[in-house]
């Protein structure tokens, strides 16, 4: 309970006012202002009279999802009296459920669609905080994933040294870090950095910058002692000024990761996805030219040369085809597992702090570029994908993800039930690939302590075997029920 | 016997050489072979033994035995249909049961090229093409690899036939003497009143035993090992003889095509790519907006190959001029009375959708040269085919029996289905048919296909798949009433896995 408490203290100070949602046009039905003012939410809502199967919310009438509910046979209610088992929310309706001033408390048969912190992961600063601290965290315990390379090579694009965190491009805050963004600049004179908002979604308000004089307002508010408080912030990241382009245009991965629970963290990569191709040639020199650098649908679409027969969007299937027969040989599975570890990284970065309600499950939406030495780099993550189709390709992708999603959540045939320990027969899981913690295969004395210990038999059927008993490392092995990770950051609060 | 047999194979050879010596080729090998017997291996005493010794290790053997097993599958494998149409020309075949179909294959082109030239003289432009203005050259060039950006006026600019136009001429061949027979029985849209020797079932099987074999008994064969050893000896026959198996290995598919198909790039090669170039920058043809136009209505629409559009401008501008493909295709010979028309300079009147032949390439190679001329030769063995009305047995008009008669044969409720419909089953295949399934099929699928079209030499898995898939989703077409729907059921065929399918229909009994 306290644990829940802190976090959703978090939520409040963190979430004033601005929610990123990707592409999704905002047609969002919000909860009616009876929530605020009925009494009876004081208390735990009462279950529908007589239950006759499913009932569903949703606060998007989208194809690709009421087509699964009806598939299924679930009956839709309105969300705002609480009959519902299964709601599909948006992050704002999210909060009220989720706040403390109207606690709402869900029954053990609901389930629903986002973490209450999940802004740990989609808001560009948070993340960006959480996986400098995971690093520390690896570092500080000599885990050998937080292996680094010799001191003297070259700092690459991601701005550290470790071989296997190095999963995003170096980043700073603004305008808080303005000070040592400028040191950074200073050791890379010719190179060019993005400017994003950190609250925004759909590319608004990003732009490329590769002269310090661009950025004088984060140096004035840098410059001053009390800055003013409502000022949104930024982050400025190294850009990938050397992106895979294919047909010379360069590319992003959209991929979809189901996470059911965060401790022990159960994360799913749905095996199809699509790239989203921009409509001009790349330029490295020409940056004022956003159709050439940011792939966003919603930018892409008002440029003249968009085609919306395709949308600019190209099935994963077809790049890993495109890969192997230009590249050679199994290079799409070793992408394929650079990306998998990739996500791993960013969850395993924000497992400790997210609370991890057990009516939640959520659907990200990551975006994620390949350099051209077939390189991940982890650009952000979206709690809301849009689950708007652009195509019949796109409609058909996005059906069948929800479908499968809607297996893997809801046990097959029952109400949903919060004691389920959420393991999906293997069977269910079809086109997701199980994000299996990353053992690093250092020398076999050091075994990671803190990857999950007790995990169902049947998922580690693949798994390379995990020896749960310490060796070198001297701090306790985890007690029954509480990760070693949560102890830690506990303490140092 | 064996006199018989030398005397054919010497004069085989004889021919053979008389044909090696015509090919571009020829120079740089004797070259090659002048610099070997220079050589201190080569022993002026000995200089057989040791001359073959030579060539050997240089790997000119390889080459030229790849040169020989070209030729003669192209040009010398059947020194009797010479003889004939020589002997054809010199009368008019009344005589011949096919002789109504070369004559509407003759008829078939002249109308085309009618066709086109009666768009040049509407849009007033010059069928052979005028030369740039100079800005126009200059635009032209500098964005030579962003084509799709290049902006023309297409809006009065339609394609010259599609591939239903040339279903509604095929469908309205009629025999000559079928007149007197009772039309009751024999419904007018069949195909099978044309003459033409089509291969049966048990035929196809035979023919493609290969696929249904099982090498499994030398252990799981690691394909990528034997595809290296392949390649490294660069035997054409061989090369193709593993594409039959239908499990080509990505990486390895570009380069096994290109040694099947004959497309190595030499000097030569380079440069007349480089010739055709400039000769698309210097001249303006009307078959440029064509391309133009028909790439913008198909591929760059296609969620599979727009990507890959700049590179297809480039690839299908150079193809229509080139003049070596109106040398290298095989037109019908029929007299005929009327004008003959001129086409463009590669003989081939583009259609639409005739990129999507090359699209599936662009999965394979990176550099232009390389697809063109895969490309090029893959379009001269087979597409070619499917394009005009021949009397060819993998010719479209074969294919379509092939299909009918499949079809009667193996699944008759389905055709009974069609009857009692009133639709040819030929409108809902005939897309596929013609284009080789491109654009149909999903990319990785749509190769595989390909591997065995070429592993096999043959076109005839086409209308045989397209039965494979017609049985596959039989129980949805059975209920169903109306074209419309039937092709809705027969319009997402992502799911189609090409080999199993292929290998379940051609070993049940």
């Amino acid at each position: 309970m306290k644990r829940q408490a802190s976090a959703l203290r978090n939520l409040r100070q963190k979430c004033g006012g601005s929610y990123t949602s990707d592409d999704d046009l905002p047609e969002v039905k919000l909860l009616p202002s009876p929530l605020m003012g009925v009494p009876f939410i004081q208390s735990r809502l009462r279950p529908p009279k007589s239950q006759k199967g499913m009932y569903y919310s949703t606060d998007w009438e989208k194809s690709a999802l009421v087509s699964n509910f009806q598939k299924r046979g679930w009956q839709q209610v309105p969300s705002f009296n609480g009959e519902w088992n299964f709601y599909w929310a948006s992050t704002q309706n999210c909060r009220y459920i989720f706040g403390i001033d109207h606690p709402y408390r869900m029954r053990s048969d609901q389930v629903i669609n986002h973490f209450p912190n999940s802004v740990e992961l989609s808001r560009k600063d948070l993340l960006i905080k959480n996986i400098k601290r995971y690093r520390k965290d690896l570092e500080r315990r000599g885990d050998p994933l937080a292996q680094t390379h010799s001191p003297d090579t070259e700092l690459g694009i991601g701005g550290t040294r470790y071989m296997h965190l190095d999963i995003i491009p170096m980043t700073f805050v603004l305008p808080s870090d303005y000070l040592l963004f400028v040191e950074a600049f200073h050791r890379n004179p010719a190179s060019t950095w993005i400017v994003k908002p950190c609250g925004k979604s759909q590319g608004v308000g990003i732009y490329l910058v590769n002269k310090l004089s661009k950025l004088k307002k984060f140096a004035y508010d840098a410059r001053t002692f009390f800055p003013p408080i409502n000022r949104d912030t930024y982050v400025i990241s190294k850009y990938i000024d050397n992106p895979l382009l294919i047909g010379g245009k360069k590319f992003d991965l959209r991929l979809f990761v189901l996470v059911t629970t965060f401790n022990p963290l159960k994360a799913y990569l749905y095996n199809e996805g699509f790239c989203r191709f921009c409509t001009e040639k790349y330029d490295q020199t020409e940056i004022d030219n956003v159709f050439m650098h940011l792939t966003n649908v919603s930018i892409q679409k008002t440029n003249q040369e968009y085609n919306s027969t395709h949308g600019g969007k190209w099935p994963l299937q077809n790049l890993w085809l495109y890969l192997d027969s230009m590249r050679g040989e199994g290079v799409s599975e070793m992408l394929w597992t650079r990306i998998i570890e990739t996500i791993r990284h960013s969850l395993d970065a924000v497992a400790p702090v997210m609370a991890n309600d057990r009516h939640c499950f959520e659907v990200y939406g990551y975006d994620i570029i390949i350099d051209n030495n077939l390189k991940p780099w982890l650009i952000e993550c979206n709690t809301s994908p849009s689950l708007h189709s652009t195509t019949t390709n796109d409609r058909m992708l996005k059906s069948r993800l929800i479908d499968n999603v809607l297996d893997v959540v809801v046990p097959p045939k029952s109400l949903p039930d919060e004691h389920w320990d959420k393991t999906p027969d293997p069977e269910l899981l079809k086109n997701f690939t199980v994000l299996k913690p990353i053992s690093v295969s250092s020398p076999p004395t050091e075994v990671p302590i803190r990857r999950k210990v007790r995990s169902t038999k049947k998922r580690k059927t693949k798994c390379t075997a995990i020896s749960p008993t310490a060796v070198n490392i001297s701090v306790p092995p985890p007690a029954e029920g509480e990760p070693k990770i949560r102890k830690s950051t506990k303490e140092r609060r | 016997m064996e006199e018989l047999q030398d005397a054919s194979i010497h004069h085989m050879t004889a021919k053979v050489i008389a044909a090696i010596k015509n090919t571009k080729s020829y120079e740089p090998i004797y070259k090659e072979l002048q610099k070997l017997v220079c050589s201190p291996s080569v022993d002026t005493h000995d200089m057989r033994n040791t001359l073959e010794d030579a060539i050997r290790s240089a790997g000119l053997e390889t080459e030229i035995r790849n040169i020989v097993y070209n030729l003669v599958r192209s040009r010398l494998a059947r020194p009797d249909d010479k003889r004939l149409t020589s002997k054809q020309s010199a009368k008019p075949t009344v005589s011949d049961p096919l002789g109504y179909l070369k004559r509407a294959g003759v008829l078939w082109d002249r109308r085309v090229r009618k066709s086109l030239n009666a768009m040049c003289t509407e849009l007033k432009v010059p069928l052979h093409g005028q030369p740039r203005i100079s800005a126009d050259r200059e635009d032209f060039m500098a964005k030579w690899n962003e084509l799709s950006n290049y902006n023309m006026d297409l809006a009065n600019y339609r394609p010259v036939y599609a591939p239903k136009d040339l279903l509604e001429v095929l469908l309205s061949l009629k025999g000559p003497a079928k007149t007197t027979e009772n039309t009751d029985q024999i419904p007018q849209w069949e195909f099978s009143h044309i003459a033409l020797p089509v291969k049966n079932l048990f035929e196809l099987r035979a023919h493609y035993a290969d696929l249904l074999r099982n090498d499994g008994y030398l252990g799981v064969p690691d394909l990528t090992v034997q595809c290296q050893r392949i390649l490294e000896g660069r035997h054409a026959p061989m090369c193709q003889q593993f594409l039959k198996k239908g499990c080509t290995p990505a990486p390895y598919r570009g380069a096994l095509w290109a040694s099947v198909l004959d497309s190595k790039l030499h000097d030569y090669d380079i440069d007349y790519w480089q010739k055709l170039r400039n000769a698309v920058w210097t001249t303006d043809h009307i078959v440029d907006k064509l391309v133009f136009k028909d790439i913008q209505l198909t591929a760059s629409n296609d969620d599979q190959y727009f990507v890959f559009e700049d590179v297809l401008y480039q690839v299908l501008l150079c193809f229509s001029r080139d003049t070596d493909i109106g040398g290298c295709v095989e037109y019908e010979a029929f007299p005929v009375k009327g004008k003959t028309y001129e086409g463009p300079p590669s003989g081939v009147v583009p259609f639409h959708g005739i990129c999507m032949f090359a699209a599936p390439f662009c999965y394979l190679y990176d550099s232009p040269v390389n697809l063109y001329y895969t490309f090029r030769a893959f379009y001269i063995r087979y597409c070619h085919r499917l394009t005009t009305i021949n009397t060819h047995p993998q010719g479209i008009v074969s294919l379509c029996l092939l299909f009918e008669k499949l079809l009667q044969t193996y699944e008759p409720q389905l055709w009974s289905h069609f009857r009692e419909l009133q639709i040819q089953p030929l409108r809902v295949v005939f897309k596929w048919l013609m284009r080789a399934f491109s654009g149909h099929l999903p990319p990785d699928q749509l190769l595989v296909l390909w591997d065995l079209i070429l592993g096999f030499d043959s076109l005839e898995i086409l209308p045989l798949f397209a039965i494979i898939i017609l049985s596959f989703r039989k129980e949805s077409i059975m209920q169903v009433a109306s074209l419309d729907s039937i092709e809705a059921i027969l319009a997402d065929l992502s799911s189609i896995k090409v080999l199993p399918l292929v290998q379940l229909a051609l070993s049940r009994d």
